[in-house]
């Protein structure tokens, strides 16, 4: 399939501070991109460039084959952006927002009405029609303003840190959008400090810090990315009894002389094991490692009550990645 | 869940198809506008009072046969009015448009492709069909006041139709300011500006209404007020086209050309400024004098825009790129704007000076006023110049940032102005001494309007003139080679 939104080498200077560093990234339609960075890491300006709202010192941004640089009147229509403030009005109802936004972008007569009705549908703003914007809770403003961007049914969302302050429930429903969106065949980019957020929302993810593009890709792939070995880690606990402490001591030399092993901790009443695997080994090294640690443990006499692996997450790789360093 | 799906289109009523016409922001803010409390509590007690006033009215003049308390009448119900018309609207529209900015709705609505203009239009237009609605309560109590006789139904049009134009203006006014500010600071004190500035406005439309109504007749036919009253609809109509084109460009994106609103406003104040002054000139007999103020107010009026044209920021978007010529001075950039600027001083000078040539009813006092208008252009070069090159030529940043280029604007012809006399004190020579005070941009301009009666000769000799002209191209050149090297430096390959 080819690329609904290619950026190359993307640069924006602010005098001396070079806010975004030669970034470069692809996106599909249909595909959602986790944009992940720190505060100050250039995630808002790519976003602000890519929504037209400002122009890069250097690089070039090709949406639907258009140059977004050269041409931003030509690729606006195709962009619905949503920044992390939601934007709405005193004294206006929800209906009455979103049928002033499809008029601003041009819908008329029984077009618009049935545009926004359609929007509002499908975001669950319908009960809500006469209520004020104001009025509404975080969750439904956000909504609001989701609606708002979708009005002129863009092929590129951009969303600037959407679930930001929502409550659990919020973020699940606010999931379900995008994802009903992205199924549309729309591509999406959001920007979250909620990494584990975004690992259940994206297909893909780009980390960036400093400005710079650091690690780009498929999620899975970007979980592996950083330390050149796959590294796993393993939750072992032992049942309560006598000699129990002897037990723990016994599990970790033992944990620890077997190979691949290469850190055993103590968490708490658990034992905490990390090993180096070969990079690219799939799924299937990770079992046959695992299994034979517990038959180690399970042949030693040790009364293994629980085993099971844990697999490393966004937070972990983004931490890798970055090696911790602040923008 | 399912993503929104477009159904079939129904039918559509007249109602809607002309709200379809209509500027987006009016259907919202004028919706928005009935809803607020504010609104109608102005209304209402502005209803109150001229239902109070008129049963007063009605009171005191039910016994005359004749009355004569129109004018006074007339003048209460005005009041009323200004009180809607020239603070409670610009105010609402000033806050309408800081909300946007404060909210970062305005992003939204540029996003939309209104574009800066529709959605400034849509602003003042919202505005103004609110004054339309105070309007059309306290008009039928105006119209009521002539019947009360004591005033002129030309006094009454007259205080209607400035008041009118006073209006706009100063919703324009009030839209432009919105857009200044940036910072939380910077806004809470515009907000204050915005209050004083329009209890002044409010003040001032009471007292030309006051004095209008009081002796409107008497008034209207003198030949100086005839004079200040179109000098202050050209001004209101020039200048808010202008700071409509300056809020517009302000809130423009850096991708769009917003330097080509504010630049073909103020080049078209100054042809029609020549056009009116070129009339006038031959109206009044081709007197010197006129020359001599035209020239002078349009310097400075040149001198003070030109200072935001030349201090714009360092090359453009790319998307502009393509289309720049050597000739396109409207497009963004600092270069463009100091060269249009530079243009404009030099034709502004060259018409007023041929003008002046030909011109009847020379004085004593003409040739030392032809030499300053020549040098007060070059004056102005010379110091906008001097900004750039001080805040441009070095390669640091440090002071090339469009307010800063201002501010060294601003300290050069402070230092430049207080310099010399202050050295001419200590060294014991005359404070105005003309060399010492050669380059300075107030006591120089001063020297070389001065006519020297003991000498029957100007104070200062075309040659002076001439180096002060020569300074001034010299550091028109500087700048501009400094802004070619800083456009390069923008716009890398």
């Amino acid at each position: 399939m080819s690329p609904l939104l290619e950026v190359k080498g993307l640069r924006r200077d602010y005098g001396p501070l070079r806010a975004v560093d030669d970034v470069s990234f692809q996106l599909e339609p249909g595909s959602i991109l986790g944009f992940i960075g720190p505060n100050g890491a250039g995630k808002s300006t790519t976003l602000r460039i890519l929504a037209t709202l400002d122009a890069p010192t250097s690089g070039e941004v090709l949406l639907g084959g258009h140059s977004l640089v050269d041409t931003p009147d030509r690729v606006r229509p195709l962009i619905g952006y949503m920044p992390d403030r939601y934007g709405t009005y005193d004294d206006v109802t929800v209906f009455e927002f979103l049928d002033f936004f499809a008029r601003a972008y041009g819908l008329t007569g029984a077009k618009r009405r049935q545009r926004v009705e359609s929007v509002m549908g499908f975001t669950g703003l319908v009960p809500l029609a006469d209520r004020l914007t104001t009025a509404l809770s975080k969750g439904m403003r956000q909504r609001v303003a989701l609606g708002r961007t979708l009005l002129h049914d863009p092929s590129l969302l951009l969303l600037d840190e959407p679930a930001d302050g929502l409550d659990p429930r919020a973020r699940i429903e606010l999931r379900e959008l995008l994802r009903a969106l992205a199924d549309q065949g729309k591509a999406v980019i959001i920007s979250s400090h909620i990494l584990t957020e975004l690992a259940e929302i994206c297909d893909t993810c780009a980390i960036i810090e400093q400005g710079r593009l650091l690690a780009t890709g498929k999620v899975e792939d970007i979980l592996r990315q950083g330390t050149g070995v796959a590294a796993v880690e393993l939750t072992v606990r032992l049942a309560a009894g006598a000699g129990l402490e002897a037990a723990w001591a016994r599990a970790e030399r033992l944990l620890l002389e077997q190979p691949r092993v290469s850190r055993v901790s103590r968490e708490g009443d658990s034992l905490r094991v990390e090993l180096e695997l070969e990079a690219g080994g799939g799924a299937g090294q990770v079992d046959a490692a695992a299994a034979a640690l517990l038959a180690v443990l399970v042949t030693a006499g040790l009364p293994v009550c629980f085993f099971g692996t844990r697999e490393r997450n966004l937070e972990d790789a983004f931490m890798t990645v970055t090696k911790g360093r602040l923008a | 869940m399912s993503a929104p799906v477009e159904s079939s289109v129904g039918t559509v009523s007249l109602q809607e198809r002309w709200g379809d016409r209509l500027n987006p922001l009016v259907v919202k803010e004028v919706r928005q506008g009935l809803r607020t409390r504010i609104f109608w509590a102005s209304f209402g007690l502005n209803l109150i009072a001229c239902v109070v006033l008129a049963l007063v009215a009605f009171v005191q003049t039910r016994e005359l046969s004749f009355s004569h308390h129109g004018q006074g009448y007339f003048f209460a119900f005005f009041i009323c009015l200004a009180v809607a018309h020239y603070f409670v609207i610009p105010y609402g529209a000033y806050r309408s448009l800081a909300r946007e900015r404060e909210d970062d709705t305005w992003v939204l609505l540029v996003l939309t492709g209104l574009g800066p203009r529709r959605i400034l239009r849509g602003k003042v237009a919202s505005a103004l069909v609110q004054a339309g609605l105070y309007a059309s309560a306290v008009g039928p109590f105006l119209l009521f006041s002539y019947y009360l006789n004591g005033i002129s139904l030309p006094s009454i049009l007259t205080v209607l139709g400035l008041g009118g134009t006073w209006l706009v203006f100063l919703t324009v006014v009030a839209v432009c300011a919105a857009t200044l500010a940036e910072s939380r600071m910077g806004r809470a004190f515009m907000h204050f500006v915005v209050l004083g500035a329009l209890g002044m406005a409010f003040s001032t439309a009471l007292g030309v209404g006051g004095a209008l109504s009081d002796s409107g007749s008497r008034l209207l036919s003198k030949y100086g007020v005839q004079l200040a009253m179109g000098v202050g609809l050209g001004v209101m109509v020039l200048d808010g086209w202008l700071l409509f084109e300056v809020a517009a460009s302000r809130l423009s994106l850096s991708t769009e050309d917003y330097t080509k609103g504010p630049r073909r406003a103020v080049v078209a104040q100054m042809l029609v400024a020549l056009l009116v002054g070129l009339g006038f000139w031959w109206y009044e007999d081709r007197k010197h004098v006129v020359t001599e103020i035209f020239s002078i107010c349009g310097t400075v009026h040149l001198a003070f825009v030109g200072l935001f044209l030349v201090s714009d920021v360092d090359g453009q978007a790319r998307a502009l790129r393509a289309g720049t010529g050597p000739l396109s001075l409207f497009r963004p950039g600092a270069l463009r704007g100091f060269r249009l600027t530079v243009l404009l001083f030099v034709a502004w000078a060259a018409v007023w000076g041929a003008l002046a040539l030909v011109s009847d009813d020379l004085n004593t006092n003409s040739e030392a006023m032809r030499m300053l208008m020549m040098v007060m252009p070059a004056y102005a070069v010379l110091y906008l110049s001097l900004a750039l090159v001080l805040g441009r030529m070095p390669r640091s940043d440090r002071f090339s940032s469009p307010a800063s280029v201002r501010l060294l604007f601003v300290a050069a012809v402070g230092v430049a102005a207080g310099l010399p006399p202050l050295l001419a004190e200590l060294a014991g020579f005359d404070m105005g001494d003309p060399l010492l005070n050669l380059l300075n941009p107030v006591v120089g301009i001063a020297n070389f309007g001065t006519h020297d009666y003991s000498t029957s000769e100007p104070e200062m000799t075309w040659p002076l003139a001439t180096f002060v002209v020569g300074v001034a191209l010299l550091l028109a050149f500087l700048a501009d080679r400094a802004l070619v090297e800083r456009e390069k430096r923008a716009h890398p390959p």
